[in-house]
């Protein structure tokens, strides 16, 4: 709030602070500034402002190019064959290519989030008003908005404050995608630099996205003990009429829980979600249940279970239409950026389209109304359920076989299969009535259904595939704490001391899709490893919900078998694709929280401060979307690793550093203002893992900091070397770059690790008070 | 390491739980009445170095699934080792047998609880030898100023019963010393840079009567670990000078603290929130707030959640406490510093002590001054400053005799206040500021009252 030439005159003030008598005052101009931290060097960064910083990281991690293409097809000069040191006919080289694509997927994966958060946020400004105020953690929260004010310098309190914070993204991801023009921009290593750029805005994007929904559609504010929501298609109750939701955009299926709701009939209708609108709509209410991440989408509309299928935006199979209408569930979009083709409804009678969907007259429209949606979509389940009878298209055993028996073992299902998984052998013994191998197929796939587009023969072989695992889907009977939000500002105080003591060893995000093979079950395997070593694991998206569907001897998931709080062991899921947010944002509060470093557009400070002292990794164990890449490229220019599997090459470039160069680690230390070596670590920024065991190790190598104390160092080794025994086997080739001094030497190891030492011509070094900038060294008080 | 041990040994296995279907024994636990373990100093010539003693059935010849009694003792020498470190060693047999595979250990002293798998006991750990090869080695290596070492385990109930009357006797006597143990009887206090790693310019001094900040390292600890690895995080600050002994002001600290936050803190008063107080990272238990309406302190733990009496909650003063940084009013502290009797002694104590929250007071209240207890409000007797402060007065808490000096001071020092000064003029109201840039302000007449009282030092002694 400012205002100009103010003036006022007072007959008599009394109040506690003084007593004021005929007293006039006129003032040029107001300026409301309710936080009086000072503003730091770098609010709303402009997409050069930052560009030192990330010449350092990309100097320590240079791109490692895996090009996905080798042409360049966006300009009428090309195609360009950019392999080897050939240039494009605009001057381009294959790594500047590499990378300019990698900023076009970054930039539609800002788009995307900062989009879903204008529409959310628009949306519960109309709703609840510009000054709703902003709550996320009510007392346990002190930094409400970590991202937006390191960023933007600004501290939001109401809706209305998050606008101009979402003004600022949009304006800087127009300005990124601007860079990707032809001619435009000619360094890989500048092209890498705006790829960080819109990774950090990408970030503050999904912050206010998520704070928006936190404070105004009441879902859990920084709630440890979050309430426990079903997961799996075998918790659906398919006597009752079922609503779908699809997407990442929660308001139409939250009016859907209010209609029923308010209508007093949430018991008589099961509201089902896949992909995070599902996560969203569990904060909303727990009786809503998650079937499952994006791989479900095929199998649950073809099992015939959801009579009614709600999308919003990304993530929701643009065939979506084509397999509802096989099984005659009407289908509704419900967001401009998703139209799908279909008739614009949103303007017509309710009771009218309600009448063309039971009746079967049209198989789809777009509402682009909440409210409406709300309404329409229950209407709907309840007078089209008992007509289609949860009608499906999975083949019965019998069908199986005579389909199989079509097969002519031509190979092209597998060939397109991205995860290479042995269709015809498994058709084969099918078409012979054996369906366990069809069976075993289940777990793997991701539900992509390019087999079926491959088959000559026209052999819905996805169908197929679950169709034989019938039995196993019934019992996908599992449950998932829900999205809690951020993490509490005294959570953080909490482990401060666990992690200078050696207790925690650091601190692991799974986020993401889990698209790999095994993914769901491999997610759930790591989660439930790290957490038993007592690490601290986040997990958000459609990582969260793998982390949920698995279950140990004793029957329980993950969820119930760990605490829900940010401690040793604890499985923390935040919420959806943009509650990743409170992950960097935990980050960021540490750095305020412990050192009290100011946090107001004061992006490298903290940066440095997050990259050389906390020891977080994430992962994206099955990372398929755009969005992956922006979030992956906020966590790295605060200097937070990232693991990805196998897919993940398809990014085009890791960002490796090279441990056997002394050279490339060489930080300041912040007492002396010395450069000394600070060991490789954490030794990459972006690394994709071939299996869970090699990124399992990865992991607990990439928590260690230049400034771990030497017993966080000995029980981050501790783990390292463990795994490392136990999946790659010995003691890892690295061990004598990564201990310090002797005391960083797990005990339980010392003997062996004195001897790889001595073996390698081991010497200590000291540990310093670390810091890439050589502003950050200390000068004396007396010297300032 | 370890490759006589028929099951793995490291700290993957620290966390792990044996549950009573698959476990082989139990030891001690709550089936059993009486059960301890215990670590003594002796003379160097009173023990055999590496001795392991089992008196009583061995874990093979326990009856499976069922509960056994335990004693273990633990017999160590060493030039430097001093029964002061007992205690320490002490809770390292949680830590080192509980890196076995399949073994739990639950709890200390007189309270252990113990539980070997039925996986373990398979692969062959089916001794109580084993046991005591992994604590030998450990013990030897990560505490290397134990010379010699001898480990008994007792497990026939006649043998434990005398042995566990003369352990409750020890701990008692343990207890009684570290109660009784206070600043002035030690030459030496201890620095704890582990937080640096976090919050750079912060020191951290621990002293018999002034625990560490974050609750986790007492004097006697930081005596351990600075005897062990003098050149670690934890290291020996000879006090030095007393320069004032009521502040707790040491010449020994100040140059140690000016020397570990490089020059950002010179000086260190330590049983003080005001002038130079202890610095604060950002894990303290809890913090001791002034509040100037009343001239005395709240107090706050972290786990509590609501708003306290003036109105901020934990986690907004916690903000204006962190970051290694010597704050006027809000002082990080730990628990067990609550429970001192130098627990902010400059200021006045307990007696200053104007609010806390029902349940931090309930468990306080033996260390409170009985008389002061009933005059400490919580949370369930007032809800603000006004409400404070007549709770204060009608409970004739010891502050309210400070309110009337307090304003006498207050006047005398009213002409010296600069009522308003070229330039900018900041008003501060609770939760903003406002700043008036070259604003002529007349006024007939402006009256202007302190609403913080200078604050004076507390103290029996003033």
């Amino acid at each position: 709030m400012s205002r100009k030439g103010v003036s006022f005159r007072a007959k008599e003030i009394n109040s506690d602070v003084a007593q004021i008598r005929d007293l006039s005052i006129s003032i040029g101009a107001i300026h409301e500034e309710r936080w009086d931290e000072r503003m730091g060097p770098t609010p709303f960064p402009s997409l050069s402002t930052l560009r030192s910083w990330d010449h350092l990281l990309l100097n320590r991690y240079k791109p490692f190019y895996l090009p996905f293409c080798d042409l360049c097809c966006l300009c009428t000069y090309g195609k360009c064959d950019l392999t080897g040191t050939k240039r494009g006919a605009c001057g381009i080289t294959m790594p500047a290519q590499q990378s300019r694509m990698v900023l076009i997927a970054a930039c539609i994966g800002a788009a995307t989030h900062t989009s879903h958060a204008r529409h959310l946020l628009t949306h519960v400004i109309e709703e609840f008003g510009r000054d709703c105020l902003i709550n996320v953690g009510g007392t346990s929260v002190e930094v409400e908005a970590p991202i937006s004010r390191l960023v933007c310098g600004v501290k939001p309190e109401t809706l209305g404050d998050l606008e101009p914070v979402l003004d600022y993204c949009e304006n800087q991801i127009t300005q990124l995608l601007a860079v990707t023009h032809t001619g435009q921009e000619g360094s890989n290593l500048d092209f890498e630099s705006k790829v960080f750029h819109a990774g950090m805005v990408d970030h503050v994007g999904m912050e206010v996205a998520d704070i928006a929904q936190i404070s105004a559609l009441g879902f859990p504010k920084a709630d440890p003990v979050s309430s426990m929501a079903d997961l799996g298609l075998g918790t659906v109750d398919t006597t009752k009429p079922v609503i779908l939701v699809i997407g990442h955009n929660v308001p139409p299926a939250t009016s859907i829980i209010d209609y029923l709701r308010t209508n007093g009939i949430l018991s008589e209708v099961e509201v089902t979600g896949i992909c995070c609108t599902a996560l969203d709509v569990t904060r909303y209410s727990d009786r809503a249940k998650i079937v499952g991440p994006i791989s479900w989408q095929l199998r649950y509309i073809r099992s015939g279970v959801p009579d009614v299928v709600v999308i919003d935006e990304q993530c929701v199979r643009t065939d979506t239409i084509l397999e509802a209408a096989k099984i005659k569930a009407p289908l509704i979009a419900t967001n401009d950026k998703n139209c799908l083709g279909l008739p614009d409804r949103t303007n017509d009678p309710i009771d009218e389209i309600v009448s063309d969907f039971v009746s079967g007259i049209v198989p789809g429209a777009l509402i682009l109304d909440s409210h409406k949606v709300g309404e329409i979509a229950v209407r709907v389940a309840l007078g089209i359920a008992p007509k289609r009878k949860k009608q499906g298209n999975l083949p019965a055993k019998e069908q199986i076989i005579a389909f199989a028996k079509k097969c002519t073992q031509c190979m092209l299902c597998r060939r397109a299969c991205p995860n290479d998984l042995p269709v015809p052998q498994a058709i084969k013994p099918a078409a012979g009535g054996n369906l366990a191998p069809l069976n075993e197929l289940y777990d793997d796939c991701i539900g992509c259904g390019r087999c079926e587009s491959a088959c000559t023969q026209k052999i819905p072989v996805h169908s197929l595939i679950v169709g034989a695992a019938e039995k196993q889907t019934r019992e996908e009977t599992f449950c998932l704490r829900t999205g809690r939000g951020p993490i509490q500002d005294v959570e953080i105080r909490k482990v401060g001391g666990p992690l200078v003591l050696g207790e925690i060893p650091g601190v692991v995000a799974f986020v993401g899709c889990a698209n790999f093979p095994k993914g769901s079950r491999e997610v759930a395997e790591m989660c439930m490893e790290f957490a038993n070593r007592r690490y601290i694991v986040c997990t958000s998206g459609c990582a969260a919900m793998s982390a949920g569907m698995y279950k140990d001897e004793d029957g329980k998931t993950a969820y119930e078998k760990y605490s829900g709080a940010f401690e040793a062991g604890g499985i923390v899921n935040v919420g959806s694709c943009v509650s990743n947010a409170h992950i960097s944002g935990a980050a960021i509060k540490i750095a305020s929280i412990f050192a009290k470093r100011p946090l107001r557009g004061n992006y490298e400070e903290i940066a440095d401060y997050v990259y050389n002292r906390v020891g977080a990794v994430g992962v994206a164990w099955g990372a398929m979307s755009q969005k992956a890449a922006s979030i992956a490229a906020g966590f790295w220019r605060l200097g937070i690793p990232v693991v990805v599997g196998p897919h993940g090459t398809k990014y085009r470039r890791m960002l490796l550093g090279r441990a056997d160069k002394d050279e490339d680690w060489m930080v300041y230390d912040a007492r002396s203002g010395e450069k000394v070596y600070g060991g490789p670590v954490p030794e990459h920024l972006f690394f994709a893992a071939e299996t869970k065991e090699e990124a399992m190790v990865m992991i607990a190598k990439l928590t260690m900091r230049p400034n771990d104390t030497s017993k966080g160092r000995a029980n981050k080794l501790a783990n390292y070397i463990d795994l490392h025994k136990r999946h790659i086997g010995g003691i890892p080739p690295d061990v004598h770059q990564l201990v310090r001094v002797v005391a960083d030497i797990p005990l339980t190891m010392k003997t062996e690790i004195l001897e790889h030492l001595h073996a390698h011509d081991w010497k200590e070094s000291p540990i310093p008070d670390p810091t890439l900038l050589s502003r950050m060294v200390h000068t004396r008080r007396d010297e300032r | 390491m370890f490759e006589s041990i028929p099951v793995e040994v490291g700290l993957v296995h620290e966390g792990e739980r044996v549950r009573k279907q698959d476990m082989q024994v139990e030891l001690g636990g709550p089936s059993v009445l009486e059960k301890f373990e215990i670590v003594r100093v002796r003379k160097m010539d009173e023990i055999i170095d590496g001795t392991i003693e089992i008196t009583g059935p061995d874990i093979s010849e326990m009856p499976e699934g069922k509960a056994t009694p335990i004693g273990i003792l633990v017999e160590i020498a060493g030039e430097k080792v001093e029964p002061d470190l007992e205690g320490v060693v002490e809770r390292r047999i949680h830590e080192y047998s509980n890196y076995i595979e399949g073994f739990m250990h639950l709890n200390q002293r007189y309270d252990i609880w113990i539980r070997l798998s039925k996986k373990s006991y398979k692969k062959g750990l089916n001794s109580l030898r084993y046991i005591g090869l992994v604590m030998l080695d450990l013990f030897k290596n990560e505490l290397p100023i134990i010379e010699k070492i001898q480990i008994t385990f007792i497990t026939d109930p006649r043998e434990i019963q005398p042995l566990y009357a003369e352990a409750l006797k020890t701990y008692e006597a343990r207890d009684a010393r570290a109660r009784g143990l206070s600043d002035d009887d030690v030459s030496e206090f201890y620095g704890c840079a582990l937080c640096q790693s976090f919050a750079p310019t912060h020191v951290c001094v621990i002293t018999p009567q002034r625990y560490a900040n974050c609750g986790a390292i007492s004097w006697f600890d930081g005596r351990a670990a600075a005897g062990i690895d003098p050149k670690g995080p934890i290291y020996a600050i000879p006090k030095g000078e007393c320069l004032d002994a009521e502040k707790g002001e040491y010449a020994g600290v100040n140059e140690s603290a000016k020397q570990r936050s490089m020059g950002e803190v010179n000086r260190v008063w330590l049983y003080t929130a005001f002038g130079y107080p202890h610095t604060s990272c950002g894990c303290f238990e809890g913090i001791a707030f002034y509040i100037p309406e009343v001239d005395g302190f709240g107090i706050v733990l972290r786990s509590y959640r609501d708003l306290t009496v003036n109105g901020l909650a934990f986690s907004t003063m916690a903000d204006s406490t962190a970051g290694g940084r010597q704050i006027d009013g809000f002082h990080g502290i730990s628990l067990e510093y609550m429970r001192s009797k130098k627990f902010l002694d400059a200021d006045g104590g307990y007696r200053r002590v104007v609010w806390m929250p029902k349940e931090s007071k309930e468990r306080l209240a033996e260390f409170i001054p009985a008389d002061v207890v009933p005059a400490i409000a919580t949370e369930s007797d007032v809800h603000n400053i006004d409400e404070l402060k007549n709770f204060l007065a009608e409970k004739h808490h010891p502050v309210t005799e400070r309110w009337a000096a307090d304003a006498a001071a207050a006047e005398d020092a009213a002409p010296q206040v600069q009522v308003f000064s070229a330039g900018d003029i900041p008003i501060t109201t609770p939760g903003f500021r406002i700043i008036l840039k070259n604003a002529k302000i007349t006024a007939e007449k402006v009256i202007i009252q302190p609403i913080r009282p200078h604050t004076k030092p507390g103290g029996e002694h003033n």
